[in-house]
């Protein structure tokens, strides 16, 4: 090992807020930890919300900039035996407050507030939504309106906001994205990322490859053991290409034929009985020899309108998207490179050599992208210029893009009947399923409708006392005043079979089997026996769950839930649906 | 309206049993946080919580029953105090200490109804779960890594406990076994990385300003000491630059540093005490060896050789720390070395104090190629995952408790949106299992006189009719086999053998052998008339099934969770019945295979890199 000709520059150690952060920098990396830092999340809780503290708890350890809790509720007895961030001595006050003080304990460096007044404010200025970058709101809200003008206003202003319920074992939540949500950084398994061109090779990887094998029979026993074994599958691709017509092996038999090839040229004469190099070789025929293609995703990417017309108020990814589409349409449908090896028997200067031609041609690939793009913002009269590494994050990770399209809440309305448009053919499959969990779903919607219409009864009559005024607005309301929730649920469209999806204008889906009328009666009744409690596991649970979604998609990495999910804590299950 | 009315209405008539529930945690750390919290909260009468580690700055991110102001206190009291402020009708309480400790012997593991796993590291993990099988107690095991984790319950004869599947070997540490009870080469890397190249040249945690001093009376006593001790390390970094630098590392760290440990007599009781290095011996017998040995990275090094590279490197970073404090203005940080496996002079530097180490633990030295794989990556830790895995274990308690054992589950958690949460119904013992597929007694045996020889004479081949091909091992190596007899004419104590420790019989008789024997040591003085070493009653050991299918592993289910040849070391675990350790220690190999789940949450967590492109060097 040759002594290092400079010193190495010194680096800075790491400040006290990146060891703080460390375990999840791993994860998602500083740029997601900054989008984590500027983003403001609003909490509009009810019920007991316990599920929405929890929520908070995940969201604050990890250093999200800035929460607004609002809650009208004061603390009671049944509080402090479910919610962790209480305790004794805030029995009668203000719970957005008392959480917001405990919650602060958490982490000092973000801000929570706690902001005074209802929710119903929210639905009725729904302008003052458009200060944080997403919403939580814990169901059941307190009728059907507020919670539709909240969704409504969330997805007009392209604010991402979820929607959660939780009650006894069970709970549930829903997504609502922007209807185009693009995700650069969706970090896919490491293994598949791969790329290695094995099939359009450039000219420097080509000269290297004349270097390494062009008398490969007469190497010595030590280098014929240690070409690469990329290397090696060029070599005996450019052997099967002569007798092949040029054309590479394609097909399963073609490549079983051409791992022989390979395999054959290994040496046996030594104690192994083989090299070790030859036999990696082998094993990555099958993966290594697939023509390059664009995946879906990225391809809907370039047929999308914001792709193909670019405007100077475009988002930076469509500008980058942009210029790789024109990047691969001049290059036979060819990506840029992202130039990352695997590990390999070969020996150092080797490796590194090879190393160093992949670094290099993704550099030049990526140079080319940089280019299209700067003219671009010239054209455009673009004031700031997308940063480097954005351009290369999306560079290396353009075959694995995804586009999420955000579907709106739905919403159990009194008034108008759900619009399940294309999603009810799917769902009455689904309900098909005797163990689908998608009943849980529709007895939360039974639960909003339900809280829909004690909020009628509610308005009706006046609260007789401060006791039972906070009862009902913690949804704790006292019995008599409304059909059970079984009776109510049953009443109500839920159990009904619908009409004909095909023929229905707004079709519903089927509850046609016996054992979906089952489960979801079933679910009914464990809700009415949980008499709107939480329990403080599954509320836990579906904090972590929620939180976890949350960090997806403020940082944009990782692909989120699309767009609803349910947890029977009972079978301890979960099942995501799109609805 | 009572505070549990949600949890007695929900949970029926097992919350009257809750209530009155004793149980233990093991581990205070990422998951334990979140599971304290969520017990307390469930209702459980009393808690017992067991943490040896202490708070570090890098667990804030998600163990939220610690502030700044906790650093370096112990976890499991803090734990306990910041818990039991929001709910004070439970009863909680907190052990400092290494849950192998003897104090926590089988009786005390039977006192609890239900155990949970909240642990870091395989050891321990392995540790509990055979307590709870002697004790016969439910355990419910857990463990994160990144956006996965795994809840599964192991009861006793009716599921797969711990080790029915295979294990990897762990790379996640506790302090106290870095900087004070090293038994690993790893260990050894840790300390000189982490802690010894950091206290040096890095931003060590007590600089830091976030930092308070201020003590705590109920802080155990060790943690104290090593308190004391990196400050008197880190004050040495004002000899930057000095002549004499190496010799003051070299005499805090490696030789009184290790003086103060020796006479810490109760922790040498059941390990081998170091042995202190004297700077001028060595550095004689190291004349005549030049730096340019550090390019020989494939070797282990001599004490000679590693003392050279230690001098020479030590001598590097400093030259190129002075530099750089020269170069940067007065308003900004003091600028850091930060260990890169990739920079030679932080390699070279960690490499040899790592074997300086390990020889004066005497450990087995590691060439500078491996130490470099060695000193890899960090398992990311979130507070997400965490939360969700807790309250998976205290479901799946619920289910145990009710004596639900076919809705109880093995659940996984997973990074895709598709699922979140996967199931898997639970095992039978694996009949095969070197853990739980044995046959369980105890050994009393009399300190004074019994060896060796009186178990495989008297016990095993007389009385119970053992072949001559079988061995006995404990949880250091194999103690006898047929090739190995030199161990026959001594006693149990000179062996290193314990009460409360358990010695493994292992039949090797090729027509049919005898299912593992498992014995718990219960020493006792004996009448001097009556035989050494006995058994408490009769044994019909049964046979191995012949046969028996490949049990399936947790690896089969969750592709990310074991590495990928699960079937592969199962079926050589069928035809060669060792335990995993013993054949880690004949092939004296440490297996680092990638990254697997189950050990994270330590401060000093450290995995191999799997996608940093290293090269393959033939040996």
């Amino acid at each position: 090992m040759a002594e290092r000709a400079t010193t190495p520059p010194i680096l800075q150690g790491p400040t006290a807020k990146e060891k703080k952060y460390d375990r999840q920098l791993r994860l998602w990396a500083a740029s997601g930890q900054a989008a984590l830092e500027t983003a403001k999340v609003l909490l509009l809780n009810s019920g007991p919300g316990v599920v929405g503290v929890e929520t908070l708890k995940n969201l604050i350890l990890p250093g999200v900039g800035s929460f607004t809790i609002v809650d009208e509720a004061n603390v009671s007895e049944l509080d402090l035996g479910v919610n962790f961030f209480l305790e004794e001595s805030s029995l009668g006050r203000w719970r957005a407050e008392e959480t917001r003080r405990f919650l602060q304990e958490l982490n000092p460096e973000v801000r929570i507030n706690a902001l005074e007044g209802s929710i119903d404010a929210f639905a009725d200025h729904p302008r003052r939504l458009e200060q944080y970058s997403l919403i939580l709101l814990v169901g059941p809200t307190r009728n059907a309106r507020v919670l539709d003008r909240i969704c409504q206003h969330a997805d007009k202003s392209s604010i991402p906001l979820f929607y959660i319920h939780c009650q006894g074992f069970f709970s549930h939540f829903s997504v609502q994205l922007p209807a185009q949500f693009p995700i650069v950084d969706t970090h896919p398994d490491p293994a598949s990322t791969q790329d290695l061109r094995l099939l359009n090779p450039w000219p420097e990887l080509l000269e290297f490859l004349e270097k390494k094998t062009g008398n490969l029979g007469l190497l010595s026993d030590h280098d014929h053991g240690h070409v690469p074994y990329l290397l090696i599958l060029l070599h005996f691709l450019n052997v099967w290409n002569a007798s092949h017509d040029s054309q590479f092996p394609a097909n399963y038999s073609e490549k079983k034929e051409f791992k022989a090839l390979v395999e054959s040229g290994a040496r046996r004469n030594n104690s192994e009985g083989g090299e070790e190099n030859f036999d990696e070789a082998a094993a990555a025929v099958l993966k290594s020899l697939n023509p390059h293609s664009i995946s879906s995703g990225l391809r809907e990417v370039f047929e999308a309108d914001a792709c193909q017309n670019l405007r100077p108020t475009s988002a930076n990814f469509w500008i980058i998207a942009n210029a790789i589409q024109k990047f691969q349409t001049s290059h036979n449908g060819i990506l840029p490179l992202p130039g990352a090896l695997p590990d390999m028997k070969a020996q150092s200067s080797d490796y590194i050599q090879l190393q160093n031609i992949y670094k290099a041609k993704a550099r030049s690939d990526l140079a080319e992208v940089t280019r299209t793009i700067r003219s671009s913002e010239q054209e455009l009269s673009r004031r700031l210029s997308i940063e480097q590494a954005e351009i290369e994050a999306f560079c290396k990770g353009a075959q694995f893009i995804k586009v999420i399209h955000g579907r709106p809440i739905r919403v159990a309305k009194c008034t108008a009947e759900i619009d399940w448009s294309d999603r009810a053919k799917a769902l009455s499959q689904e309900l098909q399923n005797p163990d689908s969990l998608l009943p849980i779903y529709f007895a939360f919607l039974a639960l909003d409708r339900y809280q829909d219409d004690i909020d009628r009864i509610r308005t009706l009559r006046q609260p007789a006392n401060d006791q039972q005024f906070n009862d009902i607005l913690t949804g704790r309301v006292v019995s008599g005043a409304v059909p059970p929730l079984p009776t109510f649920a049953e009443s109500a469209h839920f159990s009904t079979p619908a009409v004909d999806p095909e023929h229905d204008p707004k079709p519903w889906p089927r509850f046609d089997t016996p054992e979906a009328r089952t489960a979801f009666d079933d679910v009914v009744k464990e809700l009415d026996r949980a008499d709107w409690g939480e329990l403080h596991n599954i509320a836990a649970l579906t904090g972590g769950m929620v939180a976890q979604e949350v960090i997806k998609v403020i940082t944009k990495q990782y692909v989120p839930v699309d767009n609803s999910c349910v947890f029977d804590g009972i079978a301890s299950k979960t099942a995501v649906f799109k609805v | 309206m009572g505070r549990d009315r949600f949890a007695k209405q929900s949970l029926g008539y097992l919350y009257p049993r809750i209530k009155q529930s004793r149980i233990l945690m093991v581990g205070a750390g990422g998951i334990g946080c979140e599971l304290l919290k969520n017990l307390v909260l469930t209702g459980f009468g009393e808690i017992h919580i067991v943490d040896l580690d202490t708070i570090d700055l890098s667990n804030l991110n998600r163990q939220f029953l610690f502030r700044q102001e906790h650093i370096k206190k112990s976890k499991a009291l803090v734990a306990k105090e910041s818990a039991a402020k929001f709910n004070p009708h439970i009863k909680l309480e907190a052990h400092h200490a290494n849950i192998k400790d003897p104090q926590f012997n089988i009786e005390w593991f039977q006192s609890f109804a239900l155990i949970f796993n909240a642990l870091d590291n395989l050891d321990a993990r392995r540790h509990v779960n055979k307590m709870c099988l002697a004790a016969d107690v439910a355990l419910i095991e857990s463990g994160t890594t990144g956006f996965n984790g795994q809840v599964q319950p192991i009861i006793k004869g009716k599921t797969e406990c711990y080790d029915c599947s295979t294990k990897e070997v762990p790379k996640s540490f506790p302090v106290c076994t870095i900087r004070s009870t090293p038994s690993q080469p790893i260990h050894c890397i840790v300390w000189a990385k982490s802690y010894l190249f950091t206290e040096l040249f890095g931003t060590s945690e007590e600089e830091t300003p976030e930092f308070d001093h201020s003590e705590d009376s109920e802080n155990a006593k060790e943690i104290e000491n090593l308190r004391q001790e990196s400050q008197a390390l880190n004050s040495i970094r004002q000899s930057m630059g000095s002549d004499d630098l190496a010799r003051k590392v070299f005499d805090k760290v490696f030789k009184d540093d290790i003086n103060r440990l020796r006479s810490m007599e109760d922790m040498w009781k059941t390990r081998k005490q170091p042995n202190a290095l004297d700077f001028d011996g060595v550095s004689k017998g190291a004349s005549g060896t030049k730096p340019s040995v550090a390019q020989h990275d494939q070797k282990a090094w001599t004490v000679a050789e590693n003392f050279t590279v230690f001098c020479d490197s030590l001598r590097r970073l400093s030259t190129r720390l002075q530099t750089s404090q020269a170069r940067s203005e007065a308003d900004i940080a003091a600028p850091v070395l930060i260990f890169d496996k990739d920079d030679e002079d932080t390699l070279d530097f960690v490499a040899a104090s790592a074997n300086l180490r390990s020889i004066v633990f005497g450990i087995e030295s590691k060439s500078k190629f491996d130490i470099k794989q060695m000193a890899g990556n960090i398992i990311p830790a979130i507070a997400t995952t965490n939360a969700i895995t807790a309250s998976l274990c205290v479901m799946q308690a619920f289910k145990v408790m009710r004596g639900d054992l076919d809705k109880a589950k093995m659940v996984f958690l997973e990074r895709s949106a598709a699922r979140v949460i996967n199931s898997d119904t639970l095992k039978p013992p694996n009949p095969n299992c070197n853990v739980c597929g044995v046959m369980s007694s105890t050994l009393i045996l009399d300190p004074d006189r019994a060896t060796l020889k009186d178990l495989v004479e008297d016990i095993l081949k007389t009385q119970l009719g053992y072949g001559d091909e079988f061995s006995i091992n404990n949880e250091v190596g194999t103690l006898y086999d047929p090739d190995l007899d030199d161990n026959l004419s001594k006693k149990f104590s000179d062996l290193g053998v314990k009460a409360d420790s358990f010695l493994t019989v292992i039949d090797d008789d090729e027509d049919d052998p005898r299912v593992n024997l498992s014995l718990a040591i219960l020493e006792k003085t004996l009448p001097a008339d009556t035989k050494a070493v006995q058994l408490p009653k009769k044994l019909d050991i049964a046979r191995k099934p012949k046969d028996a299918p490949a049990p399936l592993t947790n690896g089969d289910t969750n592709g990310h969770v074991t590495a990928s040849p699960v079937g592969t070391k199962r079926k050589r675990s069928l035809e060669e019945p060792e335990s995993g350790l013993q054949q880690n220690n004949k092939r004296g190999k440490i297996h680092m295979p990638s990254k697997a789940i189950g050990f994270q949450d330590d401060d000093l967590v450290i995995a191999d890199d799997s996608n940093d492109g290293a090269i393959v060097i033939d040996d």
